[in-house]
Order: C-alpha cells, then structure tokens, then sequence
C-alpha cells in the first residue's frame, strides 16, 4: 500500500513483516529531518528521465508516480541494546525496504541522494538496460550528491534478488556495501517454485570492518559485528513458527566480503531455487553456504518443535551477531545454537548431472591471480593478467553461447558476478553440471569453473568479484558487446 | 628505497650492542590468535664473544644458546608466554639455565589503532652461570607498523633486577627495534636493533653500553611457520662481537580457526 509523502510506508514492509515501534519512530525523525533538508536545498539538480528538475521539485511532484522512492541517507542504527552504528541507509533502515515487483510489469523507482558524495544503486540479478543497472563502469549515470534521479525498468526474471550501492568503498570502509545501503528486491514469478505457508526474508551483513593480517600474508578486512536483518542476535524479534509449518527462508548475502555459512539445528533445508532462479533439483542439505550476494531460496519444514537458532555454524560469526532464533508456537527456553558440522556445499547438488547440452560458440578463459603488494596492504587483482581499468575489452556476440572459463589461481575464493545476465553452471572442478543458472558463482581458490552465457542483453557489462577490497583493488572487466 | 638506505643509516650510526643471547627477538605487537600455540626454538651461537669468567658468568665466545618459547593465545588480546633457556658450551655439554613467563596484553585490532600496541611483562630466573642477576623483571612497551611493504617495530623495554649486583641500579634501559621490507610474499629483509644502555638514571658509557645491529632475514612460508635468521654485529666492548641467530616457530592452533576461516 501507498501513503504519498510517508517514504517508511511507500516502501512497503519491513522484512520482518510488520515495523517496531523503534523503527517508526527513527523513519519519523529521518523523514522529519529529510523534510527540513529538503526545504533548505537550493539548486540541487535531479537528473531523470524527464529531465533536471530541483531536488524538492522531484520529491513533491515526480514526473512519474514512483512504485517505490528510495531516500539515501546517513542513519544512526541500533545493531544491538549496546551497539550503535552510523552509516549510510534508504529510508532510514537497515536492511532498506523490501521492493516487490511483478516481472514484466515496468516499474519506477524514485531515487534521492542525501549525502554529500556521489552515489548508484545497483538491481543486482536483473536483466534490464545499461542505464538502468546501476554500474558507472558501465555507463549507468551516478546520482550526483543531494540530487535524485528516477529508474525505469522491466523486472526480470522473477524471483530473489537486491538492490545495493555500486559505489567504489577504495580504503574507506564507511563506503561501497561495507554500509548500509542494501535491500531486497523480490519479483513475483509467475509460478512458484514450491509451496509453502510463510515466508522469511533474511539479510545477512557483517559492520564495522577494519584491516586486519591474514594467513595468506596480506591485508583482509575482518568486522566486530554481524546481524541478520540488521540486527544482532538476541536483539532482534524471534520468528514464530508452528510445528508442520513449510517455511520458505529467502536468503541474501550483503555482506561486503565474507562468505557465511547457515545451520538450524534438528532442520533441513530444501533448496528451490540459487540467486532467484529455480533449481533443477530440490535438494536438502543441513547447511547453506552463501557467499556474497548469493541468495538462496529454501523451504524448511518446521517438524523439531523447539527454540532454535538459525546462524552461522562458526562460532566466532554467531558470537558477533549473526543468528536468529526461531520459536516454535508454545515452546519456551534457551535457544539452542547450530552444531559444529564440518561444512560442505556443492553446487552440483542442485543440478542435472548431466552435461549441458548445447555446444558453446565462443569460450573465453577468464584467468583470475594478485599480486602482492606488501603484507601491509591488499592485493592487487588481475583477470587474464590485468587489473581495470587496464583490462582488455571481452567481446560477446549477440544471440551466441559463449562458455565463460573461470580458473582461480589464486589462494582466496571468489565470488565472481556478472551484471544484467546470468549463466548456467558447466562444470565445477572438472565435475560436469547442468540447469544452474546463477549471477555470482563461487570459484574456490585453484579451482575452475565453466559457465554458459548466453548473449541476450546488449550493452556493456561488467563482471567482478562481489568481494568489495577485489574488486576495489582491479578485479573487474567490462564485456563489450561486438 | 633511498628512504630504505636512509633510516638503515641512522641505525647503523646509532648502532652501539647486545641484550642477552638467548632470546632475541623484536616483538610485534601482535598476539598469537585464541586457543592457538606457537612454540619457538631460538638458537644462538656467539661466533666472537667474551672468552673470560666474570663475576662467575661463564664465557659466552663459541656458546650456543638455545631457548625454547611455548606461547600460548588466551583471547583476541592476550597470551602467555613461557621460556626454557639453556646453554652449551664445548665440554660442558647442555646446561638448564633458566625460566621465564611473559604476559602480554595488546590493543584488539578491532580498536582500529593505527599503529599496533602491546605491552609485555616477563619475569624469571637465571642461573648465575648466566648472568650475575638471577631475578629479573622486564616491561616492554611495543609499537609497531605494517604499512605496504614497510615494516616497523620498537621496543623501548625497562628491565629491573630482583636478585643480584644490579639490585641498586634500579631500572634500566634496553630499547629494541626493527625495520623491514617485503622484498616478495615469502621474504622480508630488514635490520633489527638490540641494546642495554643500563640505568635510565645514569646511562653508561658507551663502552659499557651494549649495542647490536642485526641484518635479519623473515621467511613467511606458511602462516604455521615463523622463520628468522641473522648476524649480528656488536661494536662496543661490553657486546658479543658476532653472533648468528635462527628462530624456528611453529603454530598449532588446535583446531581454533581464525574468524575468516
């Protein structure tokens, strides 16, 4: 439902379905506070489709009524009772709103920049055009500082994706997806995958990074805090259940850099569908690996009555915050944590075992190395022995399958991301697959990976790795369209 | 690199001698991880060193020293760290000298310094074989930087005698520090500064003093290994002229995996 004017309610609902009265009160005062800002805005330029209009202008009469306006701000936000944050949101919360929108439908988005830098939001897993995507590097137009701007586009495909800044952090981990300028997008598909009588969305984030030594010997960033919908274990609402109860978990990893590992214990999860498409085999597994912005859609069917955490499976992660407790109706008691299990995840477990079947036109190796430059700073990243802006153009021809060659020589995983396409899974470590079809792939450290990339979308498009310090340090490549 | 050459200069002008040969070390601020242990041998063989008996401290030119550290990691801020000192020499064979702990306590990296800070603590007991002190206590302040390839460290240590003829000298200064660069992932080079300049109320001469200049070597071949080796040159009178020195740790960590793993 739409309430012009009150941007908490045009957003839609919060992920936990229903706003605190905490929330109500912070998105009244950011919208009291935005209010008075707009007032004292002068000459602030909005770029839209309907061309420069000031800011204020935009905001009370848009060229287009908005389905959704996103207002990007700095919030102070309560991760826990005893930890407060300061970082740049939309519309005052963390994880931003959930924007539900039906595939093939257009859809606008009303975009406002409150702060005093540059700033794009990024529709991470959807198939729309270059201006629309939300990537500088691909020619999408930034928002100028306190400016807006209006996005029109097609959503599709259906199902779990994000929208996210795409704003480079460099060294400043206050910037790019170490912030809090993250939310789900959800498009309605068509048919769904599986049935189910609740749903649950579950955004995981990790805050406060800083640089730290690794093993491997050089710079990495570590966090003091973790959450789950932006709030850390223990301070969050636990989530009702009733025994018998097929609970759908939509999962998005937004944190900058880490991958997370997820366990409830006594359950299982039975995998529909990886990064919004549906898998060609649902099947169960007791732990989810998801690496950064990777979303995994997964039934749990509530059959261990209980209170339960649903977290990470390593303690140092649960410990920081990241887990949330699930409750079973009349049950009562100390949560009880994910056991050690010795993780295990394998894509190929959601595929046909058969081998793709069409033929690829094109292959293009894409070779991925560092190098080090001091074991006080971070990587420098290379794909086929350059970092970008240095890289060679990739060249795909329309309507052609090219099967993308992923090998990681490097000792770290990658999860590795193409923009407005998506592949379908080949082979993984020499192991063959087929009917996967994914936007970020994990590619372990010496490992390969093949994926089939049908060229549907022209345009340039950038492919990088979703780790924000790589690709920030030159992990990045444009294709080009020929 | 001319900055390199430059701040090697200053050392090396500034280079006077030798703290004791059993453990020497420029320590980093950091702190082994919780739950880990990292056990080190220290092995040091003063090539060119005191060849008398003094104040009953046996001789030190062609001893070899060997010292076992065993630290322990306790949280993401501290540890403990105990040591095994012997010592030896042609037909004495191998001595226990003796035992020390080390407490140390640092800045979390979460705390986002930017620089590393810890402070250490080591008290123990030597035989007199070894040194006329036989109780001693140190406190060692540490700073230190990584910064790309550069890397710096100091440790301005007071040390106080519980037990033996340097009871009236009160505290005294024995500053330590290290600067080095990552010449690739797998070898860092640099130069390590000992020194014990003796009371801080009335710091010796310089021929008394005790300065050491070591060009050292770090191999970072694996993140459970930690390799240093170096020759260390002493030009004061009160200095072991020549010394080499290895160390040789390694990391166990119990199946305590750091936060990334």
């Amino acid at each position: 439902m739409k309430v012009p004017g009150t941007y908490f309610n045009v957003a839609g609902p919060l992920p936990d379905g229903s706003p605190t009265r905490r929330s109500f009160l912070r998105g009244a005062s950011c919208f009291a506070a935005a209010t008075m800002f707009s007032r004292q805005a002068n000459a602030a330029i909005a770029r839209s489709s309907a061309g420069p209009l000031p800011l204020e202008t935009q905001l009370q009469n848009p060229p287009t009524p908005p389905d959704y306006r996103l207002e990007i701000a700095e919030i102070e936000w309560e991760l826990s009772s005893k930890r407060r944050i300061r970082t740049a949101a939309y519309n005052g919360q963390i994880p931003g709103p959930q924007l539900r929108l039906t595939e093939g439908k257009p859809a606008t988005i009303q975009i406002v920049n409150r702060l005093d830098h540059p700033e794009i939001v990024h529709w991470h897993g959807q198939w729309i055009p270059v201006d629309a995507d939300g990537s500088m590097e691909e020619g999408s137009p930034m928002i100028p500082a306190k400016a807006g701007t209006t996005v029109h586009f097609t959503p599709r495909p259906s199902g779990l994706h994000w929208y996210h800044t795409h704003a480079m952090a460099n060294r400043d981990l206050k910037r790019g997806l170490y912030c809090g300028q993250f939310g789900v997008l959800h498009v309605e598909p068509r048919v769904n995958p599986g049935l189910y009588d609740a749903e649950q969305f579950i955004v995981l984030h990790d805050w406060e990074p800083y640089y730290s030594s690794s093993d491997d010997g050089s710079l990495m960033v570590n966090y003091v805090a973790s959450s789950i919908n932006g709030r850390m274990m223990g301070h969050d609402t636990p989530i009702q259940v009733h025994e018998g109860q097929r609970v759908l978990f939509h999962i998005v990893n937004a944190s900058a850099t880490e991958v997370h590992w997820l366990a409830l214990t006594g359950h299982q999860f039975q995998v529909l569908a990886l990064d919004g498409a549906p898998v060609p085999t649902q099947a169960k597994v007791g732990v989810l690996r998801i690496g950064p912005a990777e979303r995994i859609s997964a039934v749990v069917t509530m059959n261990a009555p209980g209170v339960w955490i649903l977290g990470e499976t390593r303690s140092s992660f649960r410990n920081a915050g990241m887990g949330t407790v699930i409750q079973y109706s009349n049950r009562s008691g100390v949560p009880q944590e994910p056991p050690m299990i010795k993780p295990y995840w394998d894509y190929r477990l959601f595929g046909n075992p058969s081998p793709v079947v069409n033929k690829p036109d094109l292959t293009i190796p894409l070779v991925f190395t560092s190098r080090f430059k001091g074991h006080g700073a971070l990587d420098q990243w290379m794909i086929n022995g350059k970092s970008y802006p240095d890289t060679d153009p990739l060249i795909l021809k329309e309507g052609q399958r090219h099967r993308l060659v992923f090998e990681n020589r490097s000792v770290d995983d990658h999860p590795v991301h193409l923009h407005r396409h998506n592949f379908e899974l080949v082979s993984i470590k020499g192991a063959v697959t087929s009917g996967i079809r994914k936007d970020v792939v994990i590619v372990e450290a010496g490992t390969t990976v093949e994926a089939d990339l049908v060229a549907n979308n022209p345009g340039n498009t950038l492919f990088h790795c979703h780790q924000q310090d790589h690709m920030d340090s030159g992990f990045m490549a444009l294709f080009r369209y020929a | 690199m001319k900055f390199f050459f430059i701040v090697l200069f200053l050392i090396a002008a500034a280079a006077a001698t030798a703290q004791g040969n059993y453990e020497i070390q420029v320590y980093g601020a950091d702190t082994v991880a919780p739950g880990n242990t990292m056990v080190e041998l220290h092995s040091n063989f003063t090539a060119d060193g005191q060849t008398r008996t003094i104040d009953g401290v046996a001789p030190t030119d062609h001893a070899e020293h060997e010292t076992i550290e065993i630290t322990q990691g306790i949280n993401d801020w501290s540890e403990v760290g105990f040591y095994i000192f012997t010592l030896e020499q042609s037909g004495e064979g191998i001595q226990w000298v003796g035992d020390h702990i080390r407490p140390r306590v640092r800045v979390p990296e979460k705390w986002r310094w930017p620089v590393g800070v810890s402070l250490s603590t080591e008290v123990g007991y030597q035989r007199a074989i070894a040194s006329p002190d036989t109780w001693t206590w140190e406190i060692r302040p540490i700073v230190d930087k990584q910064t790309g390839r550069w890397y710096f460290a100091v440790n301005p240590a007071l040390e106080r005698t519980w037990h033996g003829p340097d009871v009236n000298q009160g505290i005294g200064f024995s500053p330590a520090a290290k600067i080095s660069y990552d010449f690739t992932k797998q070898i860092t080079g640099g130069f390590e500064y000992y020194a014990d300049y003796g009371s801080i109320t009335s710091i010796a001469s310089l021929h008394n003093q005790q300065q050491q200049l070591f060009p050292a070597i770090d191999l970072n071949v694996s993140p459970d290994w930690e390799i240093n080796f170096g020759v260390g040159i002493g030009p004061t009178a009160a200095t072991d002229h020549w010394i080499v020195k290895a160390i040789v740790g390694r990391r166990f960590d119990w199946g305590h995996k750091n936060r990334a793993e």
